[in-house]
């Protein structure tokens, strides 16, 4: 299959990502001023390869929905970012870090882009800290590191608990002083809503801007895409309530292939959900992990306060099920293990709907103090929202919809199957596999980013100097535009009887049931004609007041909704291939008699790639993963 | 620019501040038994009406408070500029102190006591306005008379005593906020400051304040 | 519970606003004041009516996108909390809570209560940064950072830039907003050098926004969602002065 070709360098592993980088075009500063790129979305993905093509020369165009740069979802992070320095002197290498890595993603993902983001992390945590990323230190003045789940080195960086938001700031400073050099152009509050193809190359998107409902083209030589996760397809979700999938689902269906869409991670240290009017799920973050106890009552239906329950009662299920790992097994299988407890009817909370983590016995271990400065202001945050002291009473968590795996398929070089589109971050499949280790989303999203597309546009840019893209008034952006404005003028003219969030829920309500924690064929395949029965519904029922050459939120929404709606399709499709479990993705007919994933290697040791064949049709294609270095394991916390 | 008006109103305040420390030590001559403080008191200011070196002194004085009103106007007006539309319900008394927000007004009723206070005494001594004023034994200005005299008008007792209070809560805002313009950002030295402030508040409008009600009941010209 | 909502309401910054009062029922305890507005909302559409516009994003109190003057406090009754983080259970049934847009020259209305806070982010364009390019960075641990000053410099650095201090500053200042960044980069080795140019083009560009000046009252700290300290601006103070007086 030529058109899945992954473009992985010659050589050994170690030397892939040079042997790439000796041999990749390059362009001379005179010719980088006159190539311009779009980079859609601003956060540690696309605000670091805004400001580093800002840098190296190019003309860049960068586009946010918020109403600034610094407000992407890349803030949210909390725990932190992983980066095999070896600081701790335990044994880590960027070996063991592609390892785990690649394990953790249920060998699922292609070993050269997993070495290259292990290989690459070190250098990026430098590149932070010049960048004024205040890290958390020892006294000595050296950079400090903790645990995290899936592995068993200390390797993660923080700064507080706001790693994400430090890194974001970070990189938006970066962005903040290319504007200022008036390489940048910052183009905020506009949202992109179609991708624009000239003979088969991106040229270009259209967008609306959110305030005055302007629908615009801009042309560029090369269009990059860092939007982020879609998992606001399930409504209740760690996500920013803003975040989408439309500008992927746009570029899929103008021929980029989306590649595991199905691959969602579901957190398992969130707040439980308290009723049906929330608007999100909060993330506790999962460094808690470290020093809590997660556990539940032994016998079902426990309605005793957590203090009354005494000890042999108490079912700390992850240390029972995973004694080597406990409770700093990866994210998939402790979500699993906390569903299977409450289905099972040993559920906590008022809803029965959660999980305690506990952190009386780290407290009486460490004190108070410790705590209180490791952990403060999570506690903090969940005593704002529940009321609840933490340190005295066990938090309330349990899973929530967090992490697309899935996304755009990219080659080595980031690039989608659409010449001159490229996916960076969270938007694209490439590192993490089916599932992905925490603290390894802010280093992909910057690896991304600082250091792989900065690089590997110049091999495609080197071509694309010589034909400019057509001009924004071209015929075919002045038809893309006007296919933007119909699409609009159409959902506005609905006026139907029920609200955007009355179909988000509903879709949510069938993406939560049947395509996250555990799947089952039957539930996928009645899945998909719900969700094309309420798209029907949706067409003809939906409701949005004012008009749109205006700020018009609900009309934002509906647009958002109706991209997700069709991703949603796309999501229990892929899940319904798949004929077996891997990392986040749980199919209850593949299961070993304890319970636990069964992976089949034999007939899906690929990459799945769906190319868009119409609403109802979407083609498969297979990237097959050779692992030429290691040998697939059966992934064990045991 | 804003930053730099922030700095004079900051240094010309504390020099205010240190001006009135000696006004008020001066003052508390007038509490001496009545002949003690009539001749302490007329000499007292008989030096320092001769002293060059407090003429020169005292035109500072008048520039700072010149330029500590005028700033402060200007300052006000380009604040009310950076805020041209009030809320319609603002609890601002959860996250501040009425002072604190309201110095432009303290400071403007300091002023119109300062007028006034120059009006009873500075213009009739440095200027010769109104009648002629008394002499004492040694051949000196009785100011201490003057002092007395007018104080024994109750209005006028009474406004130098009440306008003791909007004072003292410009000063205890104005010496914290002073070293705060002026970069002091230490924590601890802030809560000394505090402190210093508080106390220094207390003792200006307490001073100022009851010294004329003594004058009042128990001086005589 | 029911609650009567008072909420402002302007069509974009040219034309004029004013208060339009919904009485909302069936809102429940546990709601956050946005989700309570999200239902307004959709009641709203159910009557044919225009939405009331708000800003929001992540809804966990970090993103600095969302903002309203809430009940006469900026971001709701708590100190230092976010909109988002303001829960129904902080009212009472039947009362009436009033809701304003930041209001600030600097941070003209959009929409109703949507301001446009794009002067935060031309002051960190001034500056706010560390000027170092990607992939010329050496080794992290080979210039140390005493824990003292990664923690001082994290408590500057961790500003949202969502604006309450100004919204809540009778003078509209960003004294604190400006002060955070300056600070955060100046306890920080690799931000040190550039202090003195920083500070002077940083709080250059916070007076060309027609932002006004600091008189301490000290509103913004009880109202900064991450608790900045203001004498962070004391330390502003400091920095610029030592900055003009050393000035070549």
């Amino acid at each position: 299959m030529t058109r899945l070709d992954a473009k992985i360098p010659e050589g050994e592993l170690e030397k892939k990502w040079s042997n790439y980088q000796a041999k990749s075009n390059l362009i001379n500063p005179a010719n980088k001023r006159k190539l311009k790129v779009i980079v859609v979305g601003s956060g540690l993905a696309g605000a670091g390869a805004a400001a580093t093509m800002a840098e190296l020369g190019y003309q860049v165009e960068c586009f946010c929905y918020q109403d600034s740069p610094r407000r992407a979802h890349s803030v949210a992070a909390q725990g932190g970012i992983n980066a095999c320095k070896n600081y701790q002197h335990d044994g880590d290498s960027v070996w063991r870090m592609f390892y785990d890595t690649l394990k953790g993603g249920d060998f699922r993902s292609r070993e050269a882009n997993v070495y290259r983001l292990a290989q690459l992390s070190a250098p990026l945590i430098d590149h932070f800290a010049a960048q004024g990323v205040p890290f958390a230190r020892e006294y000595g003045g050296t950079l400090a590191n903790r645990s995290f789940g899936g592995v068993q080195v200390e390797r993660t960086f923080y700064a507080r608990g706001q790693t994400g938001q430090q890194l974001l700031v970070a990189a938006y400073s970066q962005l903040s002083k290319m504007v200022e050099a008036k390489k940048v152009t910052m183009h905020t509050r506009h949202e992109m809503l179609e991708l624009v193809v000239t003979d088969g190359k991106a040229s270009g998107i259209i967008t609306r801007n959110l305030i005055t409902g302007e629908i615009e083209a801009h042309n560029a030589h090369a269009v990059v895409l860092a939007t982020g996760g879609y998992s606001r397809v399930f409504r209740l979700s760690t996500l920013a309530i803003g975040c989408n999938g439309s500008a992927i689902w746009r570029a899929h269906k103008k021929g980029a292939f989306m590649a595991g869409p199905s691959f969602t991670q579901i957190h398992p240290t969130a707040l439980p959900q308290s009723s049906d009017s929330q608007s999100k799920l909060t993330l506790m973050s999962e460094s808690l992990r470290n020093d809590g106890r997660i556990w539940v009552p032994k016998n079902k239906d426990d309605k005793r306060d957590p203090s009354l329950i005494q000890e042999e009662d108490r079912d700390y299920y992850l240390e029972r099920r995973y004694p080597s790992f406990g409770n700093l097994a990866p994210r998939d299988i402790s979500s699993r293990a906390a569903k299977e407890r409450i289905d099972a009817g040993h559920g906590v909370g008022p809803l029965r709907n959660a999980v305690y983590l506990d952190f009386k016995d780290a407290i009486n271990r460490l004190g108070l103090k410790v705590i209180k400065d490791r952990y403060g202001n999570l506690f903090d945050m969940y005593k704002k929202i529940t009321g609840i002291d933490a340190y005295k009473s066990p938090m309330l968590i349990s899973p929530a919809a967090h992490f697309s795996m899935g996304g755009l398929w990219v080659d080595y070089e980031l690039m989608t199957t659409i010449p001159g589109l490229y996916a960076i971050g969270e938007c694209n499949y490439s590192d993490h596999g089916a599932n992905r280790l925490g603290a390894n989303s802010l280093l992909q999203a910057s690896i991304d980013g600082y250091f792989i597309l900065p690089n590997t546009i110049n091999n495609y840019l080197s071509s694309a100097i010589k034909n400019d893209p057509p001009k924004s008034d071209a015929p075919e952006f002045t038809e893309a535009k006007s296919q933007v404005e119909q699409r609009i003028s159409r959902l506005l003219e609905i006026k139907g009887s029920k609200t955007v969030d009355h179909f988000h829920r509903d879709l949510g309500h069938i993406m939560w049931q049947e395509c996250s924690m555990s799947r089952n064929e039957a539930g996928l395949k009645k899945a998909i004609i719900d969700i094309k029965k309420l798209k029907e519904e949706f067409w003809s029922d939906v409701k949005i007041t004012g008009h749109d050459k205006e700020l018009n939120q609900e009309l934002e929404k509906g647009l958002r909704l109706a991209d997700f709606i069709e991703l949603a399709i796309l999501m229990c499709e892929d899940a319904l291939e798949r004929n077996e479990s891997c990392g986040a993705h749980f199919r209850e007919e593949f299961q070993t008699p304890e319970g636990e994933a069964l992976r089949d290697d034999s007939q899906f040791s690929y990459v799945s790639a769906w190319e868009f064949i119409n609403e109802n049709e979407f083609k498969l294609h297979k990237e097959q993963l050779n692992f030429e270095f290691v040998k697939p394991t059966v992934r064990s916390y045991k | 620019m804003l930053i730099n008006r922030k700095y004079i109103m900051a240094i010309t305040g504390l020099f205010l501040c240190i001006f009135l420390i000696v006004h008020l030590s001066a003052n508390f001559l007038l509490l001496l038994p009545n002949n003690l403080a009539k001749e302490a008191y007329n000499t007292y200011s008989h030096l320092l009406r001769n002293n060059p070196l407090i003429s020169a002194v005292s035109i500072l004085l008048y520039l700072a408070i010149i330029f500590h009103s005028v700033m402060a106007l200007i300052i006000t007006l380009d604040n009310k500029k950076a805020k041209p539309q009030k809320y319609f319900m603002n609890y601002a008394q959860q996250n501040s102190s009425w002072n604190s927000r309201n110095m432009g007004l303290l400071g403007l009723m300091i002023l119109i006591f300062i007028i006034v206070h120059m009006a009873n005494f500075w213009a009739k001594v440095k200027l010769g306005y109104g009648p002629e004023l008394p002499i004492d034994s040694k051949g000196q200005i009785d100011i201490y008379s003057v002092v007395v005299t007018t104080l024994k008008n109750p209005f006028i007792t009474l406004f130098y005593t009440i306008l003791s209070i909007p004072l003292a809560m410009h000063l205890h805002h104005g010496v914290q906020s002073a070293a705060k313009t002026l970069g002091l950002y230490h924590k601890r030295y802030l809560k000394y400051v505090a402190l210093i402030a508080t106390f220094y508040s207390c003792v200006m409008g307490l001073g100022f304040g009851l010294i004329p009600l003594y004058i009042y009941f128990f001086s005589q010209g | 519970m029911r609650v009567n909502f008072k909420i402002w309401r302007q069509e974009s910054h040219q034309e004029e606003g004013s208060f339009k009062d919904y009485s909302v029922d069936n809102i429940t305890s546990d709601m956050s004041l946005l989700e309570a507005l999200d239902y307004l909302n959709e009641t709203l559409v159910l009557k044919d009516e225009k939405v009331v516009a708000f800003d929001y994003d992540c809804r966990e109190g970090i993103c600095g996108q969302c903002g309203i003057f809430v009940n006469g406090r900026a971001h709701g009754p708590h100190d230092n909390t976010t909109t988002c983080q303001v829960h129904m259970r902080s009212f009472e049934d039947g009362q009436t809570i009033v809701l304003e847009p930041w209001r600030a020259r600097a941070f003209p209305i959009v929409k109703d209560l949507i301001v446009d806070r794009s002067a935060l982010d031309r002051i960190i364009q001034k500056n706010g940064y560390i000027t170092v390019k990607t992939g010329g960075a050496g080794e992290a641990n080979s210039i140390l950072v005493a824990k003292k000053d990664a923690d001082k410099a994290m408590d500057a650095a961790a500003c949202i830039g969502c604006g309450a201090c100004i919204a809540t500053c009778k003078n509209s200042s960003a004294s604190l907003f400006t002060a955070a960044k300056i600070n955060h980069l100046d306890h920080l080795p690799q931000g040190k050098l550039e202090t003195n140019e920083r500070v002077m083009a940083m709080v250059s560009q916070m007076e060309l926004e027609n932002f006004g000046s600091c008189s301490f009252t000290g509103a913004c700290e009880i109202e900064c969602p991450q608790s900045i300290s203001i004498t962070e601006i004391a330390r502003m103070n400091n920095l610029f002065l030592k900055a003009k007086l050393t000035k070549e």
